[in-house]
């Protein structure tokens, strides 16, 4: 091992026990090498409100909220105890709990165009499992999707490159968010074969600036689902509950089919869940789906702990408000310093680039900086907030940004 | 893992424009090969009918590789077809080059098959090169000189690689062993071109991958270690556009398909 910052030394000592026993040490995305290695820390301790403290005792506040679950804050006293009464009497039997019908019926009141709902545990779940039964409905093979968009880690869609065969993916087939003519070209070449559409709310690649839809893009993607008796699969995974609780596609003026949801459905908890149309059920009944953990009820009593304080609270419209704080104070202070930085994606999701940084390493300063100030930025994924973020926190946050592009703008960066 | 099939035309440009500069590095660093090419002063081309040619120098006990054929050659061995010229330097006997000029410098042409057979066994990593650190060196030197002039070819003619750098950004990648010298390749993928080199970068490398020593680009050269973990201790550093090196790494991993296929 090469030089350990004194800041990360635990999580330095912790990762290389880890490199002997895990391949990658850490995996997936919270590899150290999806961030900036030796510049965030590797492992936490602990976690409370908006904020947590990694191995070393360093405290952050939060912007990544566990990637995306943690909507209500760390260790929400509402949703523990739910999950702690149901763990109390049980936590994985032979059959579901009570509490898995409730979910689901809160559920269905709550995004209008479904009438069943099935649980899983994560994204990957979920969507995999969405394709199939627009498969299963519709008696077709192709399934099309956007180039860079993110819907887990199964062979069909996975972004690793490793272990994966050409046939994987011989149904599946991509265009670029927006290009709509890109779309029509595939469903004409793929007329009476074209099984799903399965497309996040708005396009959030890893590495870039997120992507709204475009004007007349989601009513045009639907009512040629429409026409062409194509399953719309919305993976609404990351923005789910944070942009609207009826579902995101309520916010962009359009109707899915299917809708895929997880990070905010349980603040935390390992849960996740698809919702369907009543056309739909038939094939849903069909697919076979389960998990050694799938039926467990804490998880689900977490999560309707969850979704009743975010109706009761208003979530969605916090989250926006704190997030256009954050963003509006970034770029202003952007200007200050001469930098040009622009946001994208929701408020309530957003991420933040400089202009005229190709390399990206402006951009990986900063949110270097920020981080070694306290509060986390993730240079190459968009960040998340969550609604025990106060406007103090704002403050806070907005003020070590401050001196981090004071930093940079002396060490002409 | 790729199942595409090998381009022959991809091989033979491997050979000609990602192995065979590596003459000059291993001339340059290893006593053995310094002894093979003593006080020769020749010309050697190797070309493929109707193809590319490329000319090695040997002079002042140093070898220097050029594109083309040179005006004044020593020897031209010419091969038929790129599958000719694959099937020469994959070891098969039989497939030998026609001398069409200099056949009859038959002491150059063995000093010249003593210093690819020494090439070779730097590069396949020989028990008695990886016996020594300074072997070990070498070998990780040359392997990552290959993996990045390699990109060249890989970027006009296979598959999968063009695939793999269509989907990332376009810039400059520079990859490194920290503290050696004559040991950094770079790579400049553009939206429409793109070349590749071995010294300094010819300007800001848009990212930069480095390895912490020999010992650590020996084994990753080798595939003999976790390069993710290597990235989380440090031994392993990725900056700047990370999508690039991500899509160029990709690439790369094409070379040892087609040079062990």
């Amino acid at each position: 091992m090469t030089s350990i910052p004194n800041r990360y030394r635990r999580s330095h000592e912790l990762f290389a026990r880890a490199a002997k026993v895990i391949p990658c040490g850490i995996y997936g995305h919270t590899s150290p090498v999806a961030s900036l290695p030796g510049e965030f820390p590797y492992y936490a301790a602990r976690a409370k409100g908006s904020h947590y403290w990694d191995v070393d005792g360093n405290e952050y506040i939060d912007y990544l909220c566990g990637y995306g679950p943690v909507v209500l804050g760390h260790q929400h006293p509402e949703v523990e105890a739910a999950a702690a009464e149901q763990q109390s009497r049980a936590l994985c039997v032979n059959h579901p709990g009570e509490v898995m019908v409730e979910l689901a019926e809160h559920l269905v009141s709550l995004i209008d165009f479904s009438a069943w709902s099935v649980f899983g545990k994560n994204g990957s779940d979920m969507t995999t499992w969405a394709v199939q039964v627009a498969r299963e409905h519709t008696g077709r093979r192709k399934i099309l999707k956007v180039t860079e968009a993110y819907h887990g880690m199964d062979p069909w869609c996975t972004p690793g490159h490793a272990g994966l065969v050409d046939e994987d993916r011989v149904h599946i087939h991509e265009f670029d968010w927006n290009d709509l003519e890109a779309f029509d070209r595939l469903l004409s070449e793929y007329r009476n074969d074209v099984a799903g559409v399965i497309l996040t709310p708005f396009h959030h690649p890893v590495f870039k600036a997120s992507v709204m839809p475009a004007p007349g893009f989601w009513s045009h993607v639907e009512s040629a689902c429409r026409r062409e008796g194509i399953v719309l699969i919305l993976d609404d995974i990351r923005a789910g509950f944070r942009l609207d609780l009826r579902g995101s596609h309520k916010l962009f003026g359009f109707e899915p089919d299917l809708i895929c949801l997880c990070k905010a459905l349980a603040n935390g908890h390992p849960l996740s869940a698809a919702l369907g149309r009543r056309e739909l059920r038939i094939a849903a009944s069909r697919v076979f789906l389960t998990g050694s953990y799938w039926n467990s009820p804490p998880a689900m009593a977490a999560s309707l702990a969850c979704l009743k304080i975010m109706q009761r609270d208003k979530t969605p419209e916090t989250l926006r408000e704190r997030g256009e704080a954050l963003m509006q104070g970034l770029v202003e202070a952007g200007k200050r310093h001469g930098y040009a930085m622009h946001c994208s994606g929701p408020a309530a999701v957003p991420f933040i680039i400089f202009a005229d940084d190709p390399s990206m390493r402006r951009r990986q300063r900063f949110c270097a900086e920020v981080t070694r100030r306290g509060a986390i930025f993730h240079p190459h994924h968009n960040w998340f907030m969550s609604s025990a973020l106060s406007p103090e926190d704002i403050d806070s946050t907005l003020r070590m940004a401050d001196g981090a592009l004071a930093q940079m703008r002396d060490e002409k960066i | 893992m790729s199942q595409a099939a090998v381009n022959p035309a991809v091989l033979s440009r491997l050979y000609l424009h990602a192995v065979l500069p590596c003459l000059s590095a291993l001339v340059a660093n290893d006593s053995m090969a310094q002894q093979i090419v003593g006080s020769a002063r020749a010309a050697i081309v190797f070309r493929i009918l109707r193809g590319p040619a490329i000319t090695i120098r040997l002079a002042n006990g140093s070898a220097t590789y050029e594109r083309g054929a040179a005006r004044a050659p020593s020897v031209v061995l010419q091969f038929f077809s790129d599958r000719h010229l694959n099937a020469f330097f994959g070891g098969n006997a039989l497939a030998v080059p026609v001398p069409i000029w200099g056949g009859w410098r038959l002491a150059l042409l063995a000093r010249f098959t003593k210093l690819t057979d020494r090439l070779a066994a730097v590069m396949d990593g020989h028990p008695d090169v990886l016996a020594t650190a300074a072997g070990r060196a070498l070998h990780a030197q040359l392997s990552l000189i290959v993996a990045g002039l390699g990109l060249g070819p890989l970027a006009s003619g296979d598959g999968p690689a063009r695939s793999a750098l269509a989907h990332c950004p376009a810039g400059l990648a520079c990859f490194l062993i920290e503290g050696a010298q004559n040991a950094t390749v770079w790579f400049d993928h553009g939206p429409a071109t793109c070349d590749a080199g071995w010294g300094a970068p010819p300007r800001r490398p848009d990212v930069t991958i480095s390895f912490v020593n020999y010992a650590i680009a020996f084994s990753a050269m080798r595939e003999e270690i976790d390069t993710i973990a290597a990235i989380g201790t440090g031994d392993i550093k990725v900056t700047g556009l990370v999508p690039l090196a991500d899509g160029v790494n990709l690439a790369m991993e094409r070379v040892s398909d087609y040079l062990q296929a």
